[in-house]
């Protein structure tokens, strides 16, 4: 029996042109535990919102075609009796997390559908035994972590019994380490329960490590690839859809492996045919290539800084580490290790208790934040809390307005107070004076003048020079509101380089994204250290580390771990451990096929990536 | 602030165990009897009634000190003004003029001191009873409180929403201010000009606004499809029943209040003046 059948269906929103779902066909039977996945555009959240009824509740639109879920047309129902049927784990847990507790949250569903307080009680402790989180019910949202709120919105939606889940991108905002469990939790309800699961993410590596029925592409509003993990693999669709195919399942191609459907390559233990070994083996050659030791001088030094917000609780200890110009260096570690601190420090939001902050020769522990804003950028995850300006261009430019002005004008007040008096009564002193006084007045007037247009046209140059480097001139003259959240993004970015900063911090620069986005944001980036300008990413996202970060640094619980090359650090057990990372499918690869120096193949892999680009 | 982020402060007192709701009409109770009377003696009896209630709540005797404070500033700035503008309403009110001293044009009258001393007691003694709502209420049983005394749910839940989203909020600000004067756009005293501050500040809003609005709209979406709205009632996880000893409390409540009711009928007083 089919839980959700999408016949012929299209749709679109209300205010859009062209519809955003062309013509689906999709049947999902009772049970299976399905993947859909494609990029940011494709129309997969448009899927998501038609299956758990937003669409057409919260955002209207027309609809051809039919869905039936459990039986039913959504449109004949309203949203309350589709969220019976349908659970949804949002990606926001914040947002998610209605409840002052844990055990209210849970309770929430269970209060709206009337539930008498013996049985709820009852239900909301179940729930939570589910997720195994019976020992935080009297917890606030404020003393859990993102994977732990994850859970806690999984047992909300488990209380209510409805048949169909739905995981609207469950590891956008995860740790590594976190992520994992929560596939694995997702993977042990769907084998003890009969429930249908639906994850959505454009994460396929980490959803892939637990078993999945079936997966569903998504491009363009259309069903590009319906079917089983092996199939999708083994072709070239993720590649056409711009999305990211498992690490290990690169390096097979790299090596020029025939992948079959025999192969069962889903699985990555099933590489260690004995045809697949040879193919890598083949293809990594010890080759000791020479490292170019191009060293470049320091621009920010950290020295044994320590960092508390009340005394008690040290949150950074003892911190020392330099970052060269131009070098992309990723900050590792998990939720509360200390990462938005370090990045608050350096960016002078906040100020060290010990230690000392260098930048260029200089130390910046005191100065204001407006100061070190200048030469240090920061750019937060979300750019939309970032823009001011309704138009790019006075976005990007406003920063460049405000330091500029010459603050040393031509003062005329003493001179031109004297007019008054000249008035009283005939003074030649005086009036030659005001003579003498006015010409200079009109000299500096157009000498203003003349300074104001250079000003400007200087603003302007600068302006399309930033504009050119973040790709975004042919936008030049638009409303920020007209660009997409990757172009809005660049923008942020754009406005921040006018101050010519010496370093940008990034925050989670590529959370949420699909692979084609990021792979040319990150290109851009890449460019900008070109320049010289030094870059820190704070990210949870080890791929993003590994291919684009020179350096990465590991904090842990307030020290730092580990300052290595990605690909050190990431085989290395113990630090991933501690700082809830995660191993590569590289490494595990490098394992199967009995390659010992793990690192060196992750170094290999990247090196030859960047050698194809 | 407490691990909810809310005002709540955890404790088992007498005052947590009672039910939200008579908890609140006994401080309406309380409000009606201090703006009935302008008379120093209730409002001592009142004050210290109410000090001793505060006691037995266990609430932290640094909050109480700290608002205790507050509210005394709160009156000085008050008497002075009461002084500067109308300094004849005591005697206004009484009929009787005894100068304590004149300056210029100024007569300062006991009868305009007397009343400032009870008009300030009075606003005092409101103090220990909202201090008890205030602290000793979760907020989610307050909701589910009133929501059982008739308000209608989905306005008694707008409690909940904002005391679990002021935290979240608040943290999104000041994430969003401090990348803001990174960027040069900060109204603090990094800015040296006021006109500047003010425009950035004015700039700043937009981000702020949009961050709030976002929050509510995910919220909603969140609610939405947990089917809040679906009936029109609901239970509460956090419900809360009247004990007896909350309807004793009740009784000797109505009682103290018709008492003090009957006083008022018995003798009209505008204000006592013991001279």
């Amino acid at each position: 029996m089919s839980k959700i059948e999408f016949k012929n269906f299209s749709f679109r929103y209300k205010n859009l042109k062209e519809p955003t779902l062309e013509n689906i066909n999709l049947e999902i039977k009772d049970g299976e535990k399905v993947l859909i996945t494609g990029q940011s555009g494709s129309g997969k959240s448009t899927l998501v919102h038609c299956i758990n009824g937003l669409i057409p509740f919260a955002y209207p639109g027309e609809i051809s075609g039919q869905l039936l879920i459990d039986g039913c047309e959504p449109c004949n129902e309203n949203i309350f009796e589709i969220s019976k049927k349908v659970g949804t784990i949002l990606q926001d847990q914040d947002s998610q997390f209605i409840g002052l507790s844990v055990g209210e949250d849970v309770a929430f569903i269970l209060e709206n559908n009337m539930m008498p307080l013996s049985e709820m009680r009852k239900t909301v402790l179940e729930s939570l035994g589910v997720v195994d989180m019976q020992d935080s019910i009297d917890q606030s949202p404020y003393e859990l972590s993102g994977g732990q709120k994850q859970r806690v919105s999984l047992a909300g939606v488990l209380s209510s019994r409805s048949k169909i889940l739905l995981f609207d991108e469950p590891l956008a905002n995860l740790d590594p380490a976190s992520g994992k469990s929560v596939i694995h939790l997702i993977d042990k309800l769907h084998r003890k329960s009969d429930k249908t699961i639906l994850i959505v993410e454009h994460r396929i590596e980490d959803v892939l490590e637990e078993n999945i029925d079936r997966v569903v592409v998504v491009a363009k509003g259309k069903i590009i690839f319906n079917g089983q993990p092996c199939d999708l693999l083994t072709s070239d669709v993720l590649h056409k859809a711009g999305l990211r195919e498992p690490l290990y399942i690169e390096a097979l191609k790299h090596s020029g492996i025939e992948l079959t459907q025999k192969h069962k390559i889903d699985n990555i233990n099933n590489c260690d045919d004995t045809r697949i070994k040879e193919g890598v083996l083949n293809w990594y050659q010890v080759d000791q290539v020479i490292k170019k030791n191009n060293v470049k001088s320091d621009i920010l030094s950290l020295r044994n800084v320590d960092f508390s917000y009340q005394k008690e609780k040290k949150i950074l200890k003892d911190i020392s580490f330099n970052i060269r110009k131009g070098e992309i260096v990723s900050i590792l570690g998990n939720n509360g290790a200390g990462k938005s601190t370090l990045s608050g420090l350096i960016a002078g939001i906040l100020k060290p208790d010990n230690g000392e902050i260098i930048l260029n020769g200089t130390m910046i522990n005191k100065w204001s934040i407006k100061k070190v804003g200048e030469n240090v950028g920061y750019v937060m995850q979300n750019p939309n809390n970032m823009i001011v300006k309704h138009m790019l261009r006075d976005e990007v430019t406003l920063g460049l307005k405000d330091r500029s002005r010459d603050p040393k004008r031509l003062s005329l007040k003493g001179v031109l107070n004297k007019r008054g008096s000249v008035k009283k009564g005939f003074n030649p002193f005086y009036s030659l004076k005001l003579h003498v006084g006015l010409q200079l007045r009109n000299m500096s007037q157009k000498n203003r003048d003349r300074k104001k247009v250079v000003h400007a046209r200087g603003i302007e140059n600068k302006y399309l020079d930033i504009i050119k480097t973040c790709g975004l001139y042919g936008f030049r003259n638009w409303p920020i509101n007209s660009l997409s959240y990757g172009q809005k993004r660049r923008a942020a970015i754009a406005s921040i380089l006018t101050l010519d900063p010496k370093i940008i911090i990034l925050d989670e620069p590529t959370a949420g994204q699909d692979y084609r986005t990021y792979t040319s944001f990150m290109k851009f980036i890449k460019e900008l250290a070109g320049l010289g300008i030094a870059i820190l990413i704070i990210t949870h996202d080890i791929h993003l580390a590994l291919e684009y970060s020179t350096r990465s640094i590991v904090l842990s619980d307030g020290c730092k771990i580990a300052d290595d090359t990605p690909a050190n650090v990431l085989s290395e057990k113990e630090i991933i451990e501690k700082a809830n990372l995660k191993e590569t499918s590289l490494g595990r690869l490098a394992s199967i096929v009995g390659i010992e120096d793990k690192n060196d193949f992750i170094q290999y892999f990247i090196d030859f990536e960047k050698g194809q680009k | 602030m407490s691990k909810f982020g809310t005002l709540y402060v955890e404790s088992d007192s007498f005052f947590h165990k009672m039910e939200p709701s008579l908890k609140l009409l006994i401080f309406v109770l309380w409000s009606i009897i201090v703006f009935m009377f302008l008379d120093v003696r209730i409002n001592i009896f009142l004050l210290c009634l109410g000090m001793v209630c505060l006691s037995f709540s266990k609430i932290p005797f640094r909050i109480i000190k700290n608002l205790f404070i507050v509210v005394t500033v709160f009156n000085l700035i008050n008497a002075v003004f009461i002084f500067l503008i109308t300094p004849g309403y005591g005697t206004m009110l009484t009929g009787k003029t005894t100068i304590l001293c004149s300056f210029m044009d100024y007569n300062f009258t006991v009868e305009t001191l007397f009343y400032i001393i009870t008009l300030s007691l009075k606003y005092i003694s409101l103090l220990p009873m909202a201090m008890i709502l205030i602290f000793t209420t979760h907020p989610s049983r307050f909701a589910s409180s009133l929501n059982k005394v008739g308000i209608p749910y989905k306005i008694a839940y707008t409690f909940n929403v904002i005391f679990r989203y002021i935290p979240d909020i608040q943290y999104e600000f000041k994430t969003i201010v401090h990348a803001q004067a990174a960027r040069g756009l900060s109204f603090n005293k990094d800015e040296k000009s006021f006109v500047k501050r003010v425009r950035n500040l004015f700039n700043i809003t937009i981000p702020l606004i949009n961050s709030a609005l976002n929050r509510i709209d995910h919220v909603t979406k969140a609610m939405d499809l947990r089917g809040f709205g679906k009936h029109h009632k609901r239970t509460w996880y956090n419900a809360t029943k009247f004990t007896k000893v909350d309807y004793i409390v009740l009784v000797i409540s109505v009682f103290i209040f018709i008492a003090f009711l009957w006083f008022k009928i018995g003798n009209d007083i505008k204000f006592w003046y013991p001279f």
